[in-house]
């Protein structure tokens, strides 16, 4: 067989679609569309999603035949949308380990020096790469670094990939693997949602799935930039398109069960 | 293929991650809530973005906010490009050592040098606005994350805060322990330096006399009238010998001078105020040198000769030019390049210009070039004199330009230059000069030339048409045009034979000229030291500048441009260069230049030809790889054993920051043997900021600031279209006993009671006197000068046509005044910056009774820009407003500060030569022959004729491999490898090595080899590239030290290692054409060129010079490379 794109690694239509989809769903859910969590919980997407996952993720309490759209509601405003005892902050520069040196944090729960600033230098790189792309988070309250706008943005990605030619697929790729390579902060923010959502533990088990589908999709996209003879080729023809990485490390605080 | 017929599993699963996407698929479809319509149409992403760079990719996330308080521009000196800078000052260190650290060096917005391809930020924009990026027009930091607040600068210059903070700066001044050399020192105190070299000293290690016993003058008027009357019988010649003894370097050699000769300054900056105050008027010593002959002097004076008025220098008017040939020079990289050519230079090929390089190697430059001639080296002027004979014989010379004899009849031709080719030479004569009108019964003084219109002899001023081919005889004597001296000169070799010369082919000298005569006047050469670097570098220089005599390109927009455009610093409110009964230095320089052998005593006494040694009589006395040789050179002369050719040295004065001649002449290895002389120098003081390659030999050592923290006034270059004027000052206190040379010396020349120091040492324009005692008494007075400076424009009252001004200004604003006051705000800033800088050696009210009250406010608007900058339009302000940076004020306005009606407004405006006069008054010292005043093809030789490189002659040099060298891209001079920063970037200097060179020797690229120079060999790497002729080879310089930190030194009996490896990544072999290194090597890796030179067959001591131009020959070793198992 010759070798092509699609080989092993390579962007493969349908599943790129898929990715789309299931970003766009967990997108949704992160957003606070009740509607939409409490359809997917109804049909057992969930349960679907979680079965061909690598490693076994308890999504028992996201399956339910008539969930309460209120009571999911309220969860979801207790935990990421009122300051209060039960607040965890769905963005990524709330659990960045460094402060910001770019932006004045107004925070009032972010002491100067430590993390859990708002707007801070994550949300500052993911306007960047929207801004880059034309593209404006319609989910995530408008906070660049909200859980939902980042799943949203990969979401766009995956979509723009699955019909992109060759070129501009790698260019894609590109800004997906950092995109995803940006997102370790989700295993400090399912620690912290597990802390608070004891009771119902829907969004506990949202926030595991999520963290579990996009540790395994950073890791394929790791793959693909390292096995893509085409990606590569073209790397080196075009050094000067090639975006940096302003990341820069790997995405360390996945855990990679 | 398509993915979905796919029916490997294994083919189907990412490598580890043990998912099927098939699975994945299959249970996403299954999955009710979810839908697999999107799209990237639908996505809405602008994927167009994605083939430009990032926005954001140079914009970094970690600054500060900082005011102009912060600030303080000066001017780089990590080359000698000396770009305007900002020092950005950050807080003091904290340990209390410095009074403050430097945060960030960058361009200076207020310059256009710094701001290319912009436009610099209006002279009068408040600092304040421009620090914070405010300025409107300037860009909006948070919109576009750019401003100007801050201009460009190139790595060297920002590697300069490592060559300020040097660990290994020079901290207290040292007295040598042991022999001259033994690196070994003691820290003494200023009081016992200044002691000892005024009044001597006589102790175990260092032991000489001092000043006031050195040092002898009397003016040559009078010793020369009682010379005349021991010639003559009037005076015995022992009443002359106890006259003079003591104050003459030898009575029986009275044209050799004062014993003040002896007393030798070897510099090169600051020439203003230690070479035209201090050595010349207070000392009466004629020998103040700077770094011409290790530099690019045989370009700079080929150049001269080549022009009525002074033109040192090939550069075009970049931004208008069509077709540039660049020619031995890399101005990407080197020659005002980096921050000023390189972006004009890619901004001009992106606009259509076409650039042709030749040089041996595949330069920066060549890169991008459309055309790559890599000419043999030293061969320059066969290829032009080809080019010559190729643009003659296809009739594409500029003929009506030719035959324009004079100004006037240029001025009505439109041009603004006209030439000699049809001026008169009296061929029957000896020296060959230009028939002047007056010796041949016409009226006047001026040059002569044959009417076109009435075949007369005529003044060249009264002819509109001259006749350019001219052969005759006046009188019985023959008279021939310059032009048709030229001819035959470039008719002598027909174009294969050029070619054969050149190493290049015939059509590539044929394209060469053909496309630089397809572009009318907007053609232009820019040249420099590559052909210039040899010892026949003045004939190449010659060879090439003429080629644009052909053309006629001077001072048109797009040609060959001039403009040393600059304000008066020495004159206007203080005359600077006078010195109140300052003496008057006159004599026999020790680089015997000015004058020829044959018209001195010497010539008797040491039996006339050959010289002792080489003379450059028809150069000035920069020829300072000769300085030390001369010194220590012995000869039997006269019945007697001599040191010293003409004299030895009693006492020198070297500032090798600048002038490292150990690193940086051909044979400077040899050097040391003369400085260890004590007998050829006797007392031997440098001034640096730490000890290097050539300080290491001196007596004493005495700590100097780095450039950012003294004062300077760098020279203008002529290759810019506006005129500018950089000052630099302290901005920074590192070392806290470090005196700037200038204050020691005023101290010394006060206990000398020399005059132009101390009180009354200064007129101002009234007459009043004023004192010097320390630097800022002459700074700041040259600060008020340029500040007061004012400029006529020439199109104030001309005629123009199509006049564009902004805004509603007028003919009658043009041209300058002075600069404005500072206000209240300013005066602030101005304080605050320098007390943060300075800390307690800031003294503003010192400063400040520099110049007058009413002047102080002037003074400070310039310091607070670090000097003054032309702008490139009248109204400049408004029109900045309202178009901001981006935009071409200089083609868009006319007439702009830059042109006038389609020239350039700072004018060369004169005649230009392809007979020059000069060279034929000089003789060579050697031979005795007569130089050539017309350009000419000629072999790189020794001082006794014997031959380096073949070029006209067959013979055949010793070893196969010509070696070249080139300035590195990330090293400035050996001033700056100190820096790890820059040593990061290039640890070592591998030799560039052709394929078939190399293949030949079984070396590959990377490989350990040897590269043997007959008289040396060295250790080194290959690099295989074809990026260089075949049968050369080349390297950069500035690696193979042994000074600077390189080596051990003891001070004060503790010994001090050498920095080692520096950096922050695992380091891995520096393997050429790759760019793993991520760790600076050590100060002494790699090796040093100008140790592989020749040194020249008759001397023996240092290596070649050319006798015409002055420069040391630095590309003509021959070397076999061998591979090192």
């Amino acid at each position: 067989m010759a070798a092509t794109a699609s080989d092993g690694a390579g962007p493969d239509v349908a599943f790129t679609r898929a990715r789309a989809a299931v970003y766009e769903l967990l997108a949704s859910a992160f957003d606070g569309d009740i509607e939409t969590l409490a359809e997917a919980m109804a049909d057992g997407s969930f349960h679907e999603l979680a079965s061909v996952l690598p490693v076994a993720v308890e999504v028992d309490p996201l399956v339910a035949d008539d969930p309460d759209p209120e009571a999911l509601s309220i969860g979801y405003d207790n935990l990421f949308v009122v300051p209060g005892p039960h607040y965890v902050p769905p963005f990524a520069s709330a659990h960045a380990d460094e402060p910001s040196h770019e932006f004045e944090s107004d925070s009032a729960f972010h002491e100067a020096g430590s993390a859990g600033e708002l707007y801070g230098d994550p949300a500052a790189r993911m306007a960047r790469r929207y801004e880059r792309l034309g593209f404006t988070p319609e989910r995530g309250d408008g906070i660049p670094d909200h859980v939902a706008a980042q799943l949203s943005f990969l979401s766009t990605l995956a979509a723009a990939r699955a019909d992109a030619d060759d070129a501009a697929g790698d260019a894609l790729q590109e800004i997906e693997r950092e995109t995803l390579a940006a997102m370790g902060w989700l295993d400090a923010f399912d620690e912290a949602v597990a802390g608070q959502d004891r009771a119902e533990g829907v969004f506990a088990a949202l926030s595991r799935l999520t963290r579990t589908i996009v540790a395994w999709d950073a890791k394929r996209a790791r793959g693909e930039d390292d096995t893509n003879p085409q990606r590569r080729r073209h790397e080196s023809a075009t050094k000067t398109t090639r975006i940096r990485n302003e990341d820069e490390t790997q995405p360390d605080g996945f855990d990679r069960r | 293929m398509s993915t979905d017929d796919t029916s490997n599993d294994e083919s189907d699963t990412t490598a580890d991650a043990s998912v099927s996407r098939r699975e994945f698929v299959a249970a996403v479809g299954g999955m009710g809530a979810v839908s697999l319509s999107t799209s990237a149409t639908m996505s809405g992403l602008d994927l167009s973005s994605l083939w430009e760079d990032d926005p954001q990719h140079y914009v970094g996330t970690d600054y500060g906010d900082y005011e102009a308080g912060d600030v303080l521009y000066t001017t780089c000196g990590q080359c000698n490009t000396f770009c305007p800078i900002k020092v950005r000052l950050a807080d003091d260190s904290g340990n209390g050592e410095y009074a403050s650290l430097i945060r960030k060096l960058a361009g200076n917005p207020y310059s256009f040098l710094n701001t290319q391809p912009f436009s610099q930020v209006p002279y009068g924009s408040d600092p304040e606005d421009v620090v914070t990026g405010d300025l409107e027009g300037t860009g909006d930091v948070d919109a576009d994350r750019w401003s100007l607040s801050g201009g460009r600068m190139c790595l060297k210059g920002q590697a300069g805060i490592q060559t300020a903070f040097d660990a290994y700066r020079v901290r207290k001044p040292m007295k040598r322990v042991g022999e001259r050399g033994s690196e070994e020192w003691r820290t003494i105190s200023w009081e016992q330096a200044i002691e000892e070299i005024v009044e001597g000293v006589d102790g175990e290690h260092v032991s000489h006399d001092g000043l006031r016993e050195m040092y002898g003058y009397a003016p040559q008027g009078e010793v020369m009238d009682d010379w005349e009357a021991v010639q003559n019988g009037e005076m015995d010649e022992s009443a002359f010998d106890e006259k003079y003894e003591g104050k003459l370097v030898d009575t029986d050699h009275p044209d050799l001078g004062p014993k003040a000769n002896q007393i030798v300054d070897v510099g090169g900056f600051r020439r203003n105020f230690i070479r035209t105050r201090l050595w010349k008027q207070g000392l009466g010593s004629i020998n103040s040198h700077h770094h011409a002959g290790t530099c690019g002097f045989s370009s700079v004076l080929g150049n001269v000769r080549s022009y009525g008025a002074g033109k040192k220098r090939q550069y075009s008017d970049i931004e208008n030019t069509e077709y540039l040939i660049v020619w031995g020079t890399n101005p990407m990289v080197a020659n005002k390049g980096p921050t000023w050519l390189a972006p004009k230079l890619t901004n001009a090929i992106q606009d259509g210009m076409r650039m042709d390089v030749i040089d041996p190697r595949m330069s920066k430059t060549a890169e991008k070039a459309e055309k790559w001639v890599p000419v043999d080296p030293g061969s320059d002027a066969a290829l032009a004199l080809g080019m010559a004979r190729w643009i003659i014989e296809h009739n594409r010379h500029d003929l009506a330009y030719l035959r324009n004899p004079d100004s006037e009849a240029a001025e009505a031709d439109d041009e603004p230059t006209w030439s000699d080719a049809t001026h008169l030479v009296a061929v029957d004569e000896d020296a060959q000069p230009k028939a002047r009108a007056g010796d041949l019964g016409l009226d006047g003084e001026g040059y002569v030339v044959v009417d076109a219109e009435t075949a007369e002899v005529r003044p060249a001023s009264e002819v509109d048409r001259g006749a350019l081919d001219v052969d005759i005889r006046i009188d019985g004597d023959r008279y021939r045009s310059a032009w048709s001296l030229y001819r035959e000169r470039v008719f002598e070799h027909t174009l294969e034979e050029y070619a054969d010369m050149a190493g290049v082919s015939a059509d590539d000298i044929a394209e060469l000229a053909d496309e630089f005569t397809s572009h009318g006047k907007r053609a232009a050469i820019l040249s420099y030291r590559g052909p210039a670097k040899h010892s026949n570098g003045f004939q190449n220089t010659r060879a090439i500048a003429t080629l644009q005599h052909l053309i006629g390109n001077y001072d048109w927009q797009g040609g060959q441009i001039t403009p040393y455009a600059g304000y008066d610093t020495m004159n206007g409110r203080y005359e600077l260069g006078t010195v109140p009964e300052g003496k008057s230095p006159w004599g026999l320089p020790i680089l015997r230049a000015g004058t020829n052998y044959e018209d001195t005593s010497l010539f008797d006494r040491d039996d006339g030809y050959p010289a002792e040694r080489p003379w450059f009589p028809v150069a000035p006395p920069h020829q300072v790889q000769e300085l030390y040789a001369s010194a220590g050179h012995e000869f039997e002369a006269g019945g007697e054993r001599r040191k010293g050719y003409p004299y030895s040295i009693e006492a020198l004065f070297i500032r090798p920051y600048s002038e490292n001649h150990v690193m940086a002449a051909s044979g400077g290895d040899k050097i040391p043997e003369a400085m260890t002389d004590t007998d050829a120098i006797s007392l031997l003081v440098a001034f640096d900021t730490v000890i290097g390659e050539t300080s290491k030999y001196a007596d004493y050592v005495l700590p100097e600031p780095t450039y950012l923290g003294r004062w300077e006034n760098f020279g203008t270059y002529p290759n810019k279209r506006l005129a500018d004027e950089k000052i630099s000052h302290p901005t920074v206190d590192v070392v806290p006993d470090a005196r700037p040379a200038e204050d020691v010396l005023i101290d010394i020349w006060k206990e000398m009671d020399f005059p132009g120091v101390g009180e009354d040492a200064i007129p101002d324009a009234e007459g009043e006197l004023w004192p010097l005692h320390q630097a800022e008494d002459f700074y700041l007075k040259l600060v008020t000068n340029l500040a007061y400076a004012t400029k006529d424009h020439p199109a104030a009252d001309a005629d123009i046509e199509g006049i564009s001004l902004p805004g509603d200004a007028t003919l009658d604003d043009l041209g300058e005044g002075p600069v404005p006051d500072a206000d209240d705000e300013e005066l602030a800033v101005f304080r605050q910056a320098h007390e943060k800088g300075l800390g307690d050696r800031f003294d503003y009210d010192r400063w400040k009774q520099a110049v007058r009250n009413e002047e102080w406010r002037k003074a400070v608007t310039v310091l607070n820009r670090g000097g003054r900058f032309e702008e490139p339009v009248v109204n400049y302000e408004e029109a900045f407003a309202e178009h901001g940076h981006d935009y071409d004020y200089v083609d868009r306005y006319e007439p702009s500060n830059g042109y006038v009606d389609g020239k350039m407004r700072y004018k060369l405006a004169s005649r230009v030569n392809f007979y020059s006069e000069v060279p034929p008054q000089g003789k060579d010292a050697y031979s005795g022959e007569r130089f050539d005043g017309l350009p000419g093809v000629e072999d790189v030789t020794h001082f006794d004729g014997s031959v380096e490189v073949p070029i006209v002659s067959d013979g055949e040099p010793d070893r196969p491999l010509h070696l070249i060298n080139w300035k590195p891209r990330t090293q400035g001079m050996h001033r700056t490898t100190n820096s790890p920063w820059l040593r990061e970037t290039r640890p070592e200097n591998p030799l560039w090595i052709n394929p078939v060179d190399a293949g030949e020797r079984g070396i590959d690229n990377g490989d350990a080899i040897e590269i043997d120079a007959g008289r040396r060999s060295v250790e080194g790497t290959a690099m295989v590239t074809e990026g260089i002729r075949p049968g050369v080879v080349g390297a950069m310089w500035g690696w193979g030290r042994d000074g600077d930190g390189a080596t051990e030194t003891v001070i004060d009996g503790e010994t001090r290692q050498p920095a080692g490896d520096d950096g922050h990544t695992p380091y891995e072999f520096d393997e050429p054409m790759t760019d793993d290194a991520g760790i600076a090597g050590p100060r002494d890796a790699g090796f040093a060129i100008n140790h592989l030179q020749p040194l020249d067959n008759d001397l023996g001591d240092i290596g070649m010079s050319d006798p015409v131009g002055g420069s040391n020959a630095q590309y003509d070793a021959f070397v076999e490379v061998r591979r090192r198992d």
